[in-house]
């Protein structure tokens, strides 16, 4: 029963995978589960109280935890001491800080390992209670549930098919098992508690996950549902607001696009709305900087704190954020004023970024006026200056930057002289065909995030998303002296087509972006122009004209020709919505190769699993169907009501044949019967009254009254036999039949018993005897043949020798 | 296919020859109404019989049990062994303990066929000839030593025995019923035989051999036959009356199709075998299944099991089959040949409908 608990918490633990990264976390986790399991079965096998025994692995929860994390700190290893809260404290907070920042998968260090393993194992007490003295052994799979939730609304994959399998596994054999351990009497009704059970609760689990796994296969759609498999569980809308970086990826992996905005500007072309911005790029994990201090309420008016040129570009763009919930309000940059909200806003002057102070965007329509410096590669190309006018925040870099970053920007920029030249330098080697955008990629190279270590895989792996490629751009900017930051926002989305009029304005074009235009782009400093956005994420969004290739000048190159090789982008410019009409159905393939390796992985897992159990399956099927009792007078299709000893005498026979004593074709029913008496399978014939033998003894009782009825149906008097008797007769055999199965049990050999279970001789020759037939056919044809051509031969050597 | 056209043939056969040797007038015979049995009566009668044989001769149940399914089945008996294993004394015995009319005729080769069947005289003072009945007509008729008759007599008595009746001089005389002869034989090798033919032989329901007894029997026997003959105190259990309804609920115990497919399968078994001469013939197998009933009876069962069937087989078959000249050399016996091909036949003549249950 432990085992089964085991068994189940650690499959479904195993589900685990992919929110840790690697499997270091495992062992302990195993070892937490396992002991606490073994304790609890030593327990009960002492034949202590329940109670205590839930008690008991509650004491050697603590005690393994303590063993595991915090030996140095423990009596004796594994008794906590004033010590071990303090570390305890530690660990919870260190725990907590992953929670908060770090992306699945994330580094197992010594903190979440110990919430992980003291998690798996209080489920364990868990299932233990509810399934042992509560007695509610169905009630354990909710904790099973648990475990398998969290990955399953962390993980991109989702939950994962084997840990799924595992538990599900786990979970029939604790519902099998508790039939058998249930400490009180509640189980325990008047039915015997027998194989039976255990082996219906196996059969009809089995198929309830059978169907559980094959239905999502069989009904279309369910992949690309509303909430589909592994998509994330955004219970706030569809970006929370605490770090737009993390949930960035996951917006972009988001199939459905939910959460759409829709903005109308009067730009010429479609722009960025842009949310946060990233600055400081130390720590694990980067997070927007709200620089609470000198954050401004009412972004009425808003003017940056740095100076900017004189000639500007003046845009008015009306926003409908819709469904879209965040703290951080999407604008055009740079925005100069915003009306229309409703809450308490305030904004950043270093950075300007507006953030809700008691409301989020959710169904907000404000308008913002922003203007945008004119700028040139011309203009820019001009400024090589260190840039004076801006805070040390946009410069600095951590100490921990990996050798990679600072070769790569010194390869990238080698030649480039100034700035400008040097962001082009680096925009122009982020988008080259070296790269490739892949929002697959970083999950499974277990690089998805940010932070300098994701930076190091990302340029050595070439491939990831616009956040690798914008934070790529941003750091090597900063290593070649130029300020930058990371902007996250939307791309611009695509043209809906419609129109939405603006007092004192020319009807402006609307577009629409969604979860899936949610972006990262990098935004460099120039001295005298001011924050300038840069787009080196190949095959998303739009080139700004003045970051444009020399090659090209004409115009923005909207790389909108690459767009259906981005699997899960939809960002078509306005233009070009309707020449690729297939950019829409063009989201399909890449999620939909992952997760058709996994159906098929999953069918071919059942299928085995499936083939394994087949056996078993069809016997207990036999075997119910000819001990059912008899329908009622006229039930059409039963067997006669008198056929039933018949059909219990054939259980037995292939019984006996299950645990290796066939019936002989010339053996008479009484001669067989007593040749399975005589033998060891039913125990050793007792003396009556002797009371070690009693269980054989009803063995040896039944297979003598089945002997019986079958001999006096098959060779006796036909007697009308009513339903009824007929009835009492099916339940009276079924039961023979069950203590004949218990005697077998109970004196065959434990390889025996699995292989009467699991490969059931009697069913495995009939197999073999139908899969041989053609074989069997063959030969009887070839020997014909042989004989044939032997006769002939005869017949020709015969004439010859005739003739001569 | 071709077995069960055959299988039905046979089974023709043997209803045919079953109404021809019990026509039904025959149960009221003696005077005796037919009195219905219960099991429970029959068991405690068969019961009593077969203690009051085992306590006169040691250590032969299974002769006396085999003696007494003949009875049961209207059958004759053949006890062949060597002298002084108790032939007679069992034949006595279980005549000894039926109170009815018993005779013994002891074989020599002087024996004539009037002193078996009896003889018409010219009765002087009557002046017609009278008909005196001969020893077989009495309901257990004991032939001892038959082999050493001459032939004809030997007919004589077989004639009696197949026919239940004795025709002398134009005229037929019904024997008494319950009919049975227990004739006692010599081995073959024996000095100044006869042995009896296959067609004779064919006859007798059930052949059987004594054997000697184990050593405790025989101490035993030792014991209790030397002051007074044990015979002697045998009084009868039965009457002739219990012994005629208990021969009627044989007649009653039914047999289920399986069972006549599975005796049918066994005689055609027989003449199959390479190492036969001569098989079971159809008349063999009636009475294998008649010894079959009174077997099933015995054990208290209203129908026949494969299991009879098989518990007589080797009595009822053995002394009719002739071995193969290359089987008698290897030295087979018709025992053991009938105990090799019972364990390669089928008890489930009917295998695809057994399958079909499954």
């Amino acid at each position: 029963m432990s085992a089964a608990i085991a068994v189940a918490v650690l499959g479904a633990s195993l589900s685990l995978n992919g929110v840790f990264r690697g499997w270091a976390w495992l062992v302990p986790a195993i070892t937490t589960v396992c002991v606490i399991g073994l304790t609890m079965a030593v327990l009960r096998a002492l034949r202590v109280h329940p109670s205590f025994a839930t008690f008991g692995g509650l004491l050697a929860w603590v005690a393994i935890l303590d063993f595991t994390f915090f030996r140095p700190e423990s009596i004796a290893g594994f008794i906590p001491s004033g010590a071990t809260l303090g570390a305890l404290g530690q660990f919870l907070k260190r725990a907590g800080e992953t929670v908060v920042s770090e992306t699945a998968p994330v580094s197992p260090n010594a903190g979440i390992v110990f919430v992980a393993c003291a998690g798996l194992g209080l489920v364990a007490l868990l299932i233990d209670a509810l399934a042992v003295p509560l007695g509610m052994p169905a009630t354990s799979g909710l904790g099973l549930l648990v475990v398998l939730a969290f990955p399953a609304t962390i993980k991109p994959q989702g939950g994962g098919l084997p840990g799924f399998l595992v538990a599900a596994v786990g979970f029939v054999l604790i519902l099998g098992c508790s039939q058998w351990f249930a400490p009180d009497s509640r189980l325990q009704t008047d039915t015997p508690h027998g194989t039976g059970q255990f082996k219906r609760a196996v059969a009809i689990g089995g198929v309830a996950l059978v169907v559980g796994l094959l239905l999502p296969l069989a009904v279309p759609g369910f992949e690309r549902g509303t909430f589909p498999v592994g998509s994330r569980l955004n219970a706030w809308g569809v970006s929370n607001g605490l770090n737009p970086m993390i949930t960035l990826g996951n917006s972009l992996r988001n199939p459905t696009g939910d959460g759409s905005i829709t903005y109308a500007t009067s730009s010429t072309a479609p722009v960025y709305l842009r949310s946060v911005t990233i600055d400081k790029f130390d720590g694990d994990t980067w997070a927007p900087d709200d620089r609470e201090s000198s954050r401004r309420i009412g972004p009425g008016r808003m003017a940056p704190d740095y100076p900017l040129p004189s000639d500007q570009v003046r845009q008015l763009t009306v926003i409908d954020t819709g469904q879209f919930s965040s703290p951080y309000l999407p604008v055009p940059y740079a925005p100069t004023a915003v009306n229309g909200l409703s809450g308490r806003w305030s904004w950043d002057p270093a950075t300007l970024s507006i953030r809700g102070e008691d409301s989020t965007t959710r169904n907000q329509q404000y308008t913002v006026y922003s203007s945008l410096p004119s700028v040139t590669s011309a203009t820019l190309s001009q400024d090589n200056a260190k840039p004076t006018s801006i805070s040390q925040d946009f410069i600095q870099l951590p100490s921990n930057v990996p050798d990679i970053v600072k070769n790569t920007a010194k390869a990238a920029t080698a030649g480039a002289n100034g700035n400008y030249a040097k962001a082009m330098a680096i925009q122009g080697y982020l988008r080259s065909s070296r790269f490739s955008y892949s929002l697959q990629a970083p999950v499974q190279g277990g690089y998805d995030g940010n932070g300098m270590s994701v930076l190091a895989d990302f340029l050595q792996q070439k491939s990831g998303y616009c956040v690798h490629f914008a934070s790529a751009m941003a750091v090597m900017a900063r290593l070649e002296g130029i300020p930058s930051r990371i902007a996250v926002g939307y791309a611009p989305g695509h043209a809906t087509g419609a129109t939405v009029a603006v007092a004192g304005q020319e009807p402006l074009p609307e577009y629409q972006v969604d979860a899936r235009d949610a972006h990262a782009w990098p935004e460099l400093y120039f001295e005298g122009v001011g924050w300038i956005a840069f787009e080196p994420t190949p095959s998303r969004g739009v080139v700004p004209p003045y970051a444009s290739e020399p090659v090209a000048p004409g115009g923005p190159s909207t790389n909108l020709h690459e767009e259906n090789l981005a699997p899960g982008s939809s960002t078509p410019a306005p233009g070009a919505a309707d020449v690729a009409p297939v950019a829409g159905p063009g989201a399909g393939p890449g999620t939909g190769t992952g997760s058709a390796t996994v159906v098929y992985v999953s069918a071919a897992a059942l299928l085995v699993a499936l083939l394994a159990a087949s056996p078993r399956l069809v016997r207990s099927g036999i075997r119910a169907r000819r001990l059912r009792p008899a329908r009622p007078a006229g039930g059409a299709g039963s067997a006669p009501p008198r056929d039933g000893p018949i059909l219990a005498w054939a259980e037995l026979q292939d019984l006996a044949t299950d645990y290796g004593m066939p019936p002989g074709p010339s053996e008479t029913p009484r001669d067989f019967a007593a040749r399975l008496r005589n033998s060891a399978a039913l125990g050793a014939p007792v003396a009556p009254g002797s009371p070690s033998g009693a269980a054989d003894d009803a063995g040896q009782h039944a297979v003598a009254s089945l002997t019986g009825d079958f001999e006096r149906q098959r060779y006796g008097r036909p007697a009308g036999v009513t339903a009824d008797t007929a009835a009492e007769q099916a339940n009276a055999a079924s039961e023979r039949i069950r203590a004949v199965r218990a005697a077998f049990r109970r004196n065959a050999s434990w390889f025996a018993a699995f292989r009467a279970e699991w490969l059931p001789p009697s069913l495995m020759s009939r197999w073999f005897q139908l899969m041989s037939l053609p074989f069997r056919w063959l030969g009887g044809v070839s020997a014909a043949a042989a004989h044939r051509a032997a006769a002939s031969w005869r017949r020709l050597s015969g004439s010859i020798s005739w003739r001569r | 296919m071709d077995s069960k056209r055959h299988g039905a043939v046979d089974e023709e056969l043997l209803r045919d020859e079953s109404v021809v040797a019990l026509p039904p007038e025959r149960e009221s015979l003696n005077g005796h109404k037919p009195i219905v049995m219960d099991p429970g009566q029959f068991h405690a009668a068969s019961e009593k019989i077969l203690a009051a044989i085992n306590k006169v001769i040691d250590g032969k149940a299974e002769a006396a049990k085999l003696a007494l399914t003949v009875l049961l089945a209207q059958g004759h008996l053949l006890v062949e062994d060597v002298p002084g294993v108790g032939k007679t004394l069992l034949a006595k015995t279980l005549a000894r303990t039926i109170d009815c009319k018993v005779s013994r005729i002891q074989f020599t080769p002087d024996l004539l066929p009037s002193d078996v069947t009896g003889v018409s005289i010219y009765n002087q003072s009557s002046r017609q000839f009278e008909f005196r009945m001969g020893a077989v007509f009495a309901n257990i008729v004991i032939g001892d030593e038959i082999n050493r008759a001459s032939a004809k007599t030997q007919s004589a008595l077989l004639e009696c025995m197949e026919e239940h009746q004795v025709t002398v001089d134009g005229h037929s005389y019904q024997l008494a019923e319950p009919f049975m002869v227990v004739a006692t034989q010599n081995p073959i090798e024996m000095e100044g035989t006869y042995p009896l033919p296959e067609a004779q032989r064919d006859r007798f329901m059930a052949r059987i051999s004594m054997g000697y007894p184990d050593k405790l029997s025989e101490i035993d026997m030792l014991e209790t036959h030397q002051a007074v003959s044990p015979l002697a105190k045998v009084t009868p259990v039965v009457t002739s009356a219990d012994v005629a309804a208990m021969i009627a609920a044989v007649r009653q115990v039914y047999v289920s199709q399986s069972v006549k497919e599975y005796t049918v399968a066994l005689g055609r078994a027989t003449r199959d075998s390479a190492r036969l001469r001569l098989g079971a013939s159809p008349r063999s197998l009636l009475q294998l299944l008649r010894a079959a009933k009174a077997t099933a009876a015995l054990d208290g069962r209203d129908f026949v099991l494969p299991d009879d069937v098989i518990s007589v087989a080797e009595s009822v078959l053995a002394h009719r089959i002739i071995l193969d000249r290359k089987a008698a050399s290897s030295g087979d016996t018709p025992q053991s040949i009938i105990r090799a091909i019972l364990a390669a036949l089928p008890v489930n003549q009917d295998a695809g409908a057994e399958r079909r249950g499954g």
